[in-house]
């Protein structure tokens, strides 16, 4: 088999996502052995022009950046979007629900006007490029991750999940969190991290985005159950969900 | 993961056996002919209409009718079009890779002996007339078995057409009446331009004592049927070839049920007057 | 077949005894929860329990397992779980679910892989002692149980009794030290047990017997009940994955980083879940959540009694009531909307 050369390239994030691939440990060996990393910066400095297989973490924050990820796509035959800053936007979306201006003056105070601080508002990868496979999560899931490679190099398109945190969760034998007061949203967050947090006792935070066709009417009718106001969910949907488009690729 | 004797003596109906890539051919830009043959002389008997789940190693599995006749021994042959994971992998495959097959399954097939000396209707189309092929050509090897044989196919555009060779010896021989039509063509299609119904009309056997055979697109179903029941075609009559998601192929998983059917067992040639029950179904 | 009764403190021993000799699953505390679980020691078996967050399905029909492997150029391989067990705990409607769960592996096309786990399974069966909040074996014939089980346990106040149904059964049994032969008071009290039982496990009431469910469900296809019900349904696959007789699973491959071994594995599906019945190309067959919805019910109620002999796939364990966020999967609420528009004929 030939080594499809690979790519990683970051946008804005945490580098979180990359270091789930760093702490893959012994399946990293595997992983470099059938890869030819060529570009990556938290973990090697080779460089290169061509790739079969971009890696992008993060999201749009900037205009530039825009420009540099357009230029990225031209030269990938193959572009995955890797975690959800770069699936979904992320964290990072939050910024989208307020005024711009003010964002850069509660974040850089008195520097907030200096140019190199330019700001726009921020963009899934899929918003600027087309995205040929996501994987999703905050961070990423490493299991899914090596799947999704090895499907990549068997010429597979891999099985994502399509339904939801749900069917995990029960399958552990969770105890739903809505019984404890908590506001869970696995009910219409995609499942695909063996809903590792509800089986911690936390509730799903909605980091892999929303399934497919969420069901709205029935988001109110547990909302009104619950004695909830539709604030206090979208309060809980905020920090992943503003302003989110489609998750499937 | 020690496995107990009497488990290793069981039966799985998982386990694919192997069998060899012999030939291929792409028909069209979607269409791919394979021919499959038995490494051991294990016996492989089915009836036309069974399907077979044919695995890729890694990439899965996929329910795929059989297309020829159970007349031709040693080997089988399969038309698979390029449309999800598994069905893309075997376009790739090479000439005497492995690939794994599970079956035949379906114990709804084409009523073999039941057809015997009616008069009898085929009605495609485009893939659809990959799995009607095994029952024509199994009536063409036990000819005289069988009354009047019309095929009738219905294909979207020129370009998808296939078969082109055994067709055209179908259209020139005396004890097979073929007759085809394109959705749309350009000025050299001499042929009939329209939908698979424009043909029905045309059927020179008498319909209503006729066994009729449908298969192609679900959209297709409906308008064949209302032309039948028109032609006051006796729903006892009329066999439906279904397809659905069979992922098991032994009545297990649940994927191809329609309404109390499985396609995989109880299909996927069904009589229409059993279909009644099944709103699913159409 | 014999029945033992042994006082609670030799029924301790009898357990600790056995969990020396072979692999125990058994009833245990899952916060303020009940589950089955791999038992260390008789005193974390909780037989008092109400309903456990799973049905005992697991044990035969895993989340996930591994059914064949494969070596390119070798072809493929089978794989077996044929570990012996036994299970603790089982209730009466769970052993039904059971019983009806051997019947569908059975039939048609064995699954050697189901039974694999189920022959070399133990299985200690035990009648209720405290009903959960949504139960209703009792509507459904269910409270108690007659067959499928080796042991079946009753608490009876100071002592269980212990009937052995098969040969299993009775050599389990012969390992418990100090048990005394039951005599006619057990048996009476037993008898009580089961008497309440019938009657109790009844917090929501079927308003017709059982046995018209099929023939309701013939007559309800197109009623307003589906729509209405799922419109606020999530199809979060919930109720399939809690359910003691669910059984559709879907199958996939995996290749290992050397590309030439891999395997192909099983894992829990569900009918309500959106895409299970989606083909290559994308066509959904099943794509409106009220037709997922009605399926489901038409499954439990018509299309699996069909197959086995008009045993309605509905065992009132009311897990699926407790796993429903917007509170619609309770099967009793639907098909007594139906009793009450379309009567029973």
């Amino acid at each position: 088999m030939d080594r499809p050369r690979v790519a990683i390239f970051d946008f804005a994030c945490c580098e979180g996502c990359q270091l789930q691939i760093v702490n893959l440990e012994e399946e990293l060996l595997e992983l470099i052995d059938v890869l030819h990393v060529v570009e990556w910066r938290e973990a090697m400095s080779e460089q290169s022009r061509e790739y079969d297989i971009v890696i992008i973490e993060g999201s749009i924050t900037r205009p530039e950046d825009e420009k540099r990820l357009e230029i990225i796509r031209t030269r990938a035959k193959t572009l995955i979007a890797l975690g959800a800053c770069a699936t979904i936007g992320g964290v990072n979306k939050l910024k989208n629900n307020f005024n711009l201006a003010d964002v850069k003056q509660c974040v850089y105070g008195k520097a907030a006007n200096m140019p190199h601080l330019d700001t726009a508002p921020t963009k899934a990868v899929d918003e600027v490029v087309k995205v040929d496979y996501k994987i999703h999560g905050c961070p990423i899931d490493r299991k899914e991750f090596t799947y999704v490679i090895r499907c990549l190099l068997i010429g597979k398109r891999p099985e994502i999940p399509e339904y939801p945190v749900c069917v995990e969760c029960k399958a552990r034998g969770n105890p739903c969190l809505w019984d404890y007061g908590q506001v869970c949203l696995g009910p219409i967050i995609r499942a695909g991290c063996g809903a590792r947090c509800p089986s911690s006792g936390f509730r799903c935070f909605g980091c892999r985005g929303y399934v497919d066709d969420p069901n709205i009417n029935a988001a109110k009718d547990v909302i009104e159950r619950y004695n909830l106001s539709v604030d206090a969910l979208k309060g809980k949907m905020v920090l992943f969900g503003s302003g989110q488009g489609p998750t499937n690729a | 993961m020690a496995i107990c004797q009497r488990c290793a003596a069981e039966k799985d109906i998982y386990l694919p056996r192997l069998v060899t890539l012999e030939k291929k051919r792409l028909m069209n830009p979607t269409e791919m002919y394979i021919r499959l043959s038995f490494d051991e002389s294990e016996p492989f008997d089915f009836i036309p209409g069974q399907f077979v789940e044919v695995s890729v190693a890694g990439i899965g599995e996929a329910p795929i009718t059989v297309s020829s006749s159970p007349t031709q021994k040693g080997y089988f042959e399969l038309v698979v079009r390029r449309i999800g994971n598994v069905t893309n992998a075997i376009h790739r495959l090479r000439i005497g890779d492995k690939v794994g097959i599970r079956g035949p399954f379906g114990q709804g097939t084409y009523p073999t002996e039941e057809a015997k000396g009616r008069n009898i209707v085929f009605i495609c189309g485009g893939i659809g007339l990959v799995p009607q092929r095994s029952f024509v050509n199994y009536i063409l090897d036990n000819r005289a078995d069988y009354g009047e044989l019309t095929v009738i196919l219905g294909t979207k555009c020129m370009a998808q057409r296939f078969f082109h060779s055994e067709l055209d010896a179908w259209s020139h021989r005396n004890d097979i009446k073929f007759m085809e039509t394109v959705d749309e063509a350009n000025d050299c299609w001499l042929g009939n331009v329209g939908v698979v119904t424009t043909l029905i009309p045309k059927i020179e056997a008498e319909l209503r004592s006729a066994l009729v055979f449908i298969c192609g697109p679900p959209i297709m179903y409906k308008f064949v049927l209302l032309a039948l029941n028109e032609a006051k075609v006796p729903h006892e009559n009329i066999f439906l070839n279904l397809e659905r998601k069979m992922k098991c192929g032994a009545g297990k998983c649940g994927h191809c049920q329609i309404n109390n059917f499985y396609v995989c067992i109880d299909g996927p040639v069904f009589r229409f007057s059993d279909l009644s029950i099944a709103p699913e179904a159409i | 077949m014999s029945i033992k009764k042994l006082k609670k403190d030799i029924f301790v021993h009898f357990i600790d005894n056995l969990i020396r000799t072979v692999k125990v699953i058994g009833v245990q505390a899952k916060g303020e929860r009940f589950d089955y679980g791999l038992l260390a020691s008789a005193k974390d078996l909780r037989l008092d329990y109400d309903v456990t967050l799973q049905p005992p399905k697991k044990y035969f029909l895993p989340p996930v397992e591994t059914l064949v492997t494969y070596e390119v150029g070798d072809g493929y391989s089978s794989q077996y779980d044929c570990e012996q067990f036994v299970l603790i705990g089982v209730h009466p409607y769970d052993m039904v679910a059971i019983n009806q769960l051997d019947e569908l592996f059975r039939q048609d096309n064995v699954d050697s892989h189901y039974f694999a786990r189920r022959d070399n399974a133990t299985i200690v069966a035990c009648d209720v002692v405290n009903p959960s909040k949504n139960v209703f074996a009792s509507s459904m014939g269910t409270a108690t149980v007659k067959n499928g089980y080796d042991v079946l346990l009753t608490d009876i106040g100071d002592s269980y009794l212990a009937e052995a149904a098969t040969e299993k059964g009775e050599n389990l049994l012969a390992k418990a030290a100090g048990a005394e032969e039951a005599n006619k008071e057990d048996l009476n009290k037993r008898q009580q047990v089961w008497d309440k039982n019938e009657a109790g496990l009844n917090k929501h009431q079927l308003q017709c017997k059982v046995t018209d469910l099929p023939r309701l469900l013939g007559r309800a296809y197109n009623h307003p009940v589906w729509e209405e019900k799922a419109k606020t349904c999530f199809n979060c696959g919930s109720c399939n994955m809690v359910c003691p007789t669910c059984y559709c699973f879907d199958i996939q491959d995996d290749v290992g980083w050397d590309f030439i071994t891999g395997k192909r594995q099983r894992a829990w599906d569900g009918c309500l879940l959106d895409g299970f019945t989606k083909v290559a190309g994308g066509h959904e067959f099943r794509k409106k959540r009220a037709d997922r919805f009605r399926h489901r019910l038409y499954r439990k109620g018509k299309y699996v009694p069909e197959k086995i002999g008009g045993q309605i796939a509905c065992v009132g364990c009311g897990r699926c009531i407790d796993a429903c966020l917007p509170d619609i999967a309770n099967p009793v609420n639907v098909y007594n909307r139906l009793v009450a528009d379309l009567g029973v004929k």
